[in-house]
């Protein structure tokens, strides 16, 4: 009887990963046989690393790797994103769930609410502003646009994880001789390291997978990001969606990683975030 | 080092508050304290939940600025300081350990941040693990210590940094009881080998008395009452004070006092009090005697049998009353034993203040 | 305010330092096209000494990049593109006109659909049209006309033609060879009529005969015709690179649909190189250069290069002098393919007819509707979609009412100052604003002001970047569903509903899946807990445009797993994107595997924050396994849920990829959600930028009061809740 219930048990769990490894397994087995469409079992049927090598060492005329340099540019956007948005929140949302101040309530709604306005249709305004101050067709200027865009919820988040943390922790701090930023840094934030970790890696995705701002902003081919990249094997007339598939995998995989490597902190690290006024 | 203004008031005490008020939002919290601790005493707020016990604890630590008055510990005002200038260390309820660091390192934290040299800093940990056995422990981290450990090395962190004066917010109430009786001893053991003045906040009557030197009962954001520990127990200055300090708690009698007698219902007695008038009498557990001849009857309802000693909780002239009887007394509900009073306590009915003879 | 802001850029761009810089040329060709336009300019570039930067641009960002760019002096000196776009490109000013010689070798009929009025925009580069490929192994004759190709014997399971029969562009030939035409000479639309019925009449019998596949898109007809399951292809030149060493084919014209009748008549697309503008005193000086590019590229040498490297059908007659290219069959069928084609119209309506004619020719080859009755859809969407914009209306009663709050708010704000608790609580305030202020800054200038900006666009209306003042003419068109049926197509509330159903359905799925898998995978005595968790996270880890695009594939029919999947369960294949319920169905698979994981873990640390006494003690207390979950689980985890919940339903409200990317709106539009309904406004049915805008406000007026409602019943809730839970 209990070894039936936990065969059940089992047999549930497994289909929930069919259920979540079968579209994954779809588009790796579409990218290392991109002429035959996969069946019903995804499974190459004629393996080869073609399109994936063809994609990853696309050269241009001076025999530069582009996709390598444009994995670069990619990787140094999310990580500087992930690092801005948190330089950035963290302050602000430790103010948010320590002091009681003027206006409190008001940026917290207004905080909110960007999270509802649909994104694209600052494309144009935001556009003309980063080309006013020269950030047009630079990494820097995707860097801020991203980080700001991930900002409201990074607080949101943090907010939360400050939350959890006692008051008492950073009171014995600075009654054992610290300043108020002295308790924040040598004691506060090193005990919100999971949910700063956790926060850090929705940042990183914002910008790891963000197109069309990416598309419009950037006009030079070396610093394409890797989803710009991607979208040009999806033509007018023609797609290529073997080599769509193989890139698609090298995309994943930094994010995968991340994912594996913060999965035990991800349990935990964002139960704390809240919207709660 | 020393910002901040430095009153020459030499008056002796190590700590003295005037008039220190604190208000959060409608809510008035502290309405007036004034207090003042020699030198290497021990002085314990206690009081019941909400009394500003808390508050006051976290004004002289400087988590809290009070609205007015002012703070002096030593010679200096330091009303309007930051925590980190008043030389003061705190143990927390909670202990607050740094759950990031190790217990070596929770106990340097105050001296690293003091930019203490690490030989110093070396020697002081090592000296207080060994005050309170700690030495094991000094690389574990604070999850992996028992609440007992944790609460010793919250006032080793404390002691470590020698400051001019303890805090204590409720440090055992995290404990079980045996380890509470422990530690409390261990305290006082400390408070004699360190000699530094120190305020202790506690809701438990019993903690706050066998620890304090100066007791400070605070009911309702004011001072009821405060004075050496024992002073205050025998002439409680209110009602309230009687009725918080002793277990089982003051039972109370509305009376009318006449010339050299007491009448509580139908029953009366001699005092020797010149007072005239309704009154309130008061009379702890042991106050009285069973006599078969005692003027109040007690009508038993419930019985605790202690081994050395017995309580009776019941009824006199209609008002609850606890006595304690001798350990091989032993009434049955339903029972009614006869009292008399030894010692009266006597309080005005209005205000609640004692009645001084 | 745009203007503006332009203004600005304009001033500070002007400051710097001028420099000679190279000659910036942007295309959006891929493979052997790409190669060839290289050598072509590097070849120009070793004549001339002049320097030039070519940048492969996504189709799907082509022209938002040539409109945001060009305007700011960003874009480039040069660009491909195809012909049809001129109108659109010089209604929004983003051409100069060729000024200098033009090269004799081009003919004039290739320069013809280039000129606007008495001014060249651009010199031909290649000319592409449709034609027929045909696998001479099944058919080594050419068949006389496409009837004729369905008659012919051929191996059982291989269809006669493929083509993309609900595709305006491929269609018009059919179309045109009958008479008719997409789009009259005066702009109308013109897939209506006999000719445009017997058209879809054909289409639809050569669906139901099997002559034609269904539901056939570019990738379909490039996968059957390669593996030999198709015997002929009606495609473009474009197909040719995608097929495969052995197969055996060759191309001719469109032959007529019935024996003896008038040809197929395919659109010609003459891709040119145009000259951009450049914004009024920035000029960058380097006009004569620019001109000697695009001379270059269409001129004989550079037709050499393109034509022999790019596999182009280009435009200069002197370069077919050449004898590799006269002798070239492919080349050379596809060109007197180009011959007999029809110029695109440069209206900027023509591109609208494209997405009305595709709805109304899914109508009859999907669901079997009459096709004059499915035609007459068409019409009515595209005067919808081109109705003209609503008049102007004078600024000033908003901007005085604009005012008139503004100095209340001010008014407000001072009185509230002198009162002194406020100002005390103002001055304790201060150092929580230092902790705060750069947060705000950042967030109001990037993310708060574009966002005001973007709203401020929805008191506007006219196409791209030719706007009006309307007031609030948009919200009202929006609201009273531009004076149609208020519960008939594309209506606000219909899509309203739709988005309501869908955030509800995949809030529950998304609750159920992920609440369901972390009571599991919580249990203390499973093993793999550690394997199982990392597998169930890994969609999350996915981007989701990736996974978009593997689930929009996974539903297709013919080449589909799920319908793979079926079949190999003895099912019939289903046509997912053909009716609501099963394209609903299909954004619903993909959103639910996109969001469970997050729920779960959600979940998974609330439950870890649960005691284990609480369960003992229910369990002392004789609860059942599913009394403990309703009773203490359920409770406890409301909480923590909450905010992800509310979280949750904003996102989504707004996921605009799953739906854009899986269903793109299938079938007629039906699975739009609010969102995507505002893009296509935006982008697919003539930039109505305003009216798109007022849906993104109507979007945040909506969501914000769905949170208002939440915060209110949250704390309604925590009033009645007896004893706190733990948190």
């Amino acid at each position: 009887m209990k070894v039936l219930k936990s065969l059940g048990v089992h047999a549930i769990i497994l289909s929930a990963v069919a259920f979540a490894l079968y579209p994954v397994l779809w588009v790796v087995s579409l990218a290392l046989s991109p002429n035959e469409p996969p069946g019903a079992i995804p499974w190459p049927s004629d393996p080869s690393l073609d399109a994936l090598s063809e994609v990853v060492l696309r050269q241009d005329d001076e025999g530069t790797y582009l996709f390598l340099m444009q994995t670069g540019a990619s990787l140094l956007v999310a990580f500087a994103t992930a690092f801005v948005a948190i330089l950035i929140a963290t302050p602000a949302a430790y103010a948010l769930s320590r002091f009681r101040f003027v206006g409190k309530d008001a940026s917290l709604s207004a905080l909110l609410a960007t999270q509802m306005f649909p994104g694209v249709a600052a494309a144009i305004p935001l556009y003309l502003l980063l080309d006013a101050i020269g950030l047009i067709d630079h990494l820097g200027g995707l860097v801020l646009v991203y980080a700001t865009t991930a900002v409201p919820f990074a607080i949101f988040q943090l907010r939360g994880a400050f939350d959890g943390i006692p008051r008492d922790l950073e009171e014995a701090a600075m009654v054992d001789g610290a300043t108020r930023l002295q308790a924040f840094r040598l004691v506060v934030l090193p005990t919100v390291r999971p949910a700063l970790a956790v926060t850090a890696l929705f940042a990183f995705m914002t910008a790891w997978n963000e197109f069309i701002l990416a598309a419009t902003f950037l006009s030079r081919e070396e610093i394409f990001t890797l989803p710009v990249v991607l979208q040009r094997y999806v033509g007018e007339h023609r797609a290529q969606w073997g080599h769509f598939a193989a890139g698609a995998i090298v995309v994943s995989v930094p994010v995968m990683a991340l994912f594996y490597w913060l999965q035990r902190h991800l349990v935990g690290g964002l139960t704390a975030g809240g919207v709660k006024g | 080092m020393l910002a901040g203004p430095v009153t020459t008031k030499p008056d002796g005490n190590a700590l003295a508050l005037a008039d220190v008020r604190k208000q959060f939002g409608e809510t008035t919290v502290l309405k007036g304290i004034d207090l003042a601790a020699e030198d290497g005493e021990l002085v314990v707020l206690v009081g019941p939940s909400g009394c500003g016990k808390s508050t006051l604890l976290r004004c002289l630590a400087g988590l809290e600025t009070p609205d007015h008055g002012t703070i002096r510990i030593g010679e200096r005002d330091v009303t309007r300081l930051p925590p980190k200038e008043r030389d003061v260390a705190m143990v927390f309820q909670s202990y607050a350990l740094y759950p990031h660091l190790t217990v070596r390192r929770n106990l340097a934290f105050g001296l690293e941040l003091r930019k203490t040299p690490a030989r110093t800093i070396d020697k002081r940990v090592t000296e207080v693990a060994g005050m309170l056995g700690l030495e094991a422990l000094l690389d574990r981290y604070p999850r992996e210590l028992s609440g007992g450990q944790r609460q010793r090395v919250a006032m080793g962190r404390a002691i470590a940094r020698r400051p001019s004066l303890f805090l204590f917010d409720e440090p055992l109430s995290n404990l079980d009881a045996a380890l509470r009786t422990e530690v409390r001893i261990e305290i006082k053991r400390l408070h004699h080998q360190l000699r530094t003045t120190m305020v202790y906040v506690t809701h438990d009557q019993e903690e706050a008395m066998t620890l304090a030197d100066r007791l400070v009962v605070l009911n309702g954001g004011v001072v009821e009452q405060q004075g050496p520990a024992i002073d205050v127990y025998r002439e409680p200055a209110t009602r309230f004070v009687g009725s918080f300090l002793g277990s089982p708690a003051m039972s109370f009698l509305p009376a009318e006092a006449k010339e050299g007698t007491l009448t509580v219902g139908d029953a009366t007695f001699d005092s020797e009090s010149a007072h005239r008038g309704p009154c309130t009498v008061g009379l702890r557990t042991h106050d009285v005697v069973v006599d078969p001849d005692g003027p109040l009857t007690l009508e038993v309802r419930v019985v605790e049998t202690l081994g050395h000693a017995t309580h009776a909780h019941g009824v006199v002239e209609g008002h609850p009353f606890v006595a304690r009887l001798h350990g091989d007394q032993r009434p049955a509900p339903g029972d009614e034993v006869r009292l008399r009073p030894v010692y009266v306590h006597l309080f005005d009915p209005e205000s609640g203040a004692r009645i001084r003879r | 305010m745009t203007r503006a802001l332009a203004a600005l850029a304009l001033v500070l761009a002007s400051a710097l330092p001028a420099r000679a810089e190279p000659i910036r040329l942007w295309h959006a060709y891929g493979g052997a096209e790409e190669a060839a336009l290289r050598e072509a300019v590097r070849e120009f570039e070793r004549r001339t000494g002049e320097e030039v930067d070519l940048l492969a641009v996504a189709f799907g960002a082509y022209l938002a990049k040539l409109e945001s760019a060009i305007p700011t002096g960003r874009g480039p000196d040069v660009f491909i593109d195809a012909h049809e776009r001129l109108t659109t490109y010089v209604d929004a000013g983003l051409l100069r006109p060729i000024t200098g010689d033009v090269p004799d070798s081009l003919p004039p009929e290739s320069l013809a659909p280039l000129r606007q009025g008495d001014a060249l925009y651009g010199l031909p580069l290649s000319l592409k049209c449709a034609a027929l490929y045909l696998n001479t192994d099944l058919l080594p004759e050419t068949p006389e006309s496409l009837d004729a190709l369905a008659r012919a014997q051929l191996p059982e399971g291989t269809f006669p033609l493929v083509m993309e029969a609900e595709n305006g562009y491929y269609v018009a030939a059919i179309l045109h060879s009958l008479g008719g035409q997409l789009l009259t000479d005066e702009g109308e639309y013109g897939f209506e009529g006999e000719a445009a019925e017997r058209t879809a009449s054909w289409l639809a019998a050569r669906v139901s005969d099997r002559t034609i596949p269904d539901e056939a898109t570019g990738e379909l007809v490039q996968r059957l015709f390669a593996s030999g399951d198709a015997a002929a292809a009606i495609s473009g030149p474009w197909l040719a690179p995608d097929l495969p060493e052995g197969l055996h084919w060759r191309v001719v014209p469109l032959p007529p649909l019935q024996d003896g009748g008038e040809p197929l008549e395919p659109f010609l697309t003459v891709e040119a190189a145009f000259a951009a503008s450049q914004p009024e005193g920035d000029e960058r000086g380097n006009a004569e250069a620019v001109e000697a590019l695009i001379r270059f590229l269409a001129g004989t040498s550079g037709s050499r290069i393109r034509a022999t490297v790019g596999r182009q059908i280009v435009a200069d007659e002197e370069a077919w002098g050449d004898s590799r290219l006269g002798h070239d069959e492919f080349l050379t069928t596809f060109r007197r393919a180009a011959s007999r084609a029809r110029p695109m119209p440069t209206h900027p309506r023509m591109r609208m007819t494209f997405v009305p004619v595709q709805r109304a020719l899914r109508r009859v080859l999907r669901s079997g509707a009459p096709p004059a009755e499915a035609l007459a859809t068409g019409s009515r969407d595209f005067a919808d979609d081109t109705r003209p914009p609503p008049a102007e209306r004078d600024p000033m009663p908003l901007l005085l009412v604009f005012g008139l709050l503004m100095l209340a708010l001010v008014g407000w704000w001072i009185h509230k100052a002198r009162d002194p608790a406020v100002r005390l609580a103002i001055k304790h305030s201060i150092p929580a604003y230092k902790w705060v202020a750069h947060a705000f800054l950042a967030v109001a200038v990037l993310v708060i002001v574009p966002l005001l900006v973007g709203a401020a666009v929805s008191l506007f209306a006219g196409r791209g970047r030719d706007l009006h003042y309307v007031g609030l003419a948009n919200y009202a068109d929006i609201l009273t569903a531009r004076g149609g049926d208020l519960l008939g197509d594309r209506s606000f509330y219909i899509v309203l509903l739709v988005t309501v159903l869908w955030t509800v359905l995949n809030l529950l799925l998304h609750l159920g899946i992920g609440v369901a898998l972390a009571l599991l995978l919580n249990r203390p005595k499973l093993r793999f807990k550690g394997p199982y968790r990392v597998l169930l996270i890994l969609p999350w880890a996915v981007p989701s445009y990736v996974t978009a695009l593997a689930w929009k594939g996974m539903f297709h029919r013919q080449l589909g797993a799920v319908n793979a999947v079926i079949e190999s369960l003895g099912g019939d294949p289903v046509s997912w994107f053909a009716h609501f319920g099963t394209a609903f169905t299909a954004n619903l698979a993909t959103n639910v595997w996109l969001g469970f994981p997050f729920m779960m873990v959600v979940t998974l640390g609330a439950l870890s924050s649960i005691p284990d006494d609480l369960y003992e003690a229910a369990a002392v207390d004789g609860a059942t396994r599913w009394q403990r979950f309703r009773r203490i689980t359920a409770p406890l985890l409301v909480p923590s849920l909450a905010p992800a919940v509310v979280m949750g339903a904003v996102w989504t409200f707004n996921m605009f990829n799953v739906v854009f990317l899986v269903s793109g709106g299938e079938p007629g539009g039906s699975t739009e959600i609010l969102v995507s309904e505002a893009y296509r406004w935006a982008f697919t049915r003539g930039q109505l930028y305003g009216y798109a805008a007022a849906y993104a406000v109507l979007i945040f007026l909506i969501l914000a009061l769905w949170t208002r409602a939440t915060v209110w019943v949250g704390t309604r809730s925590k009033r009645r809740a007896p004893v706190g839970a733990t948190t």
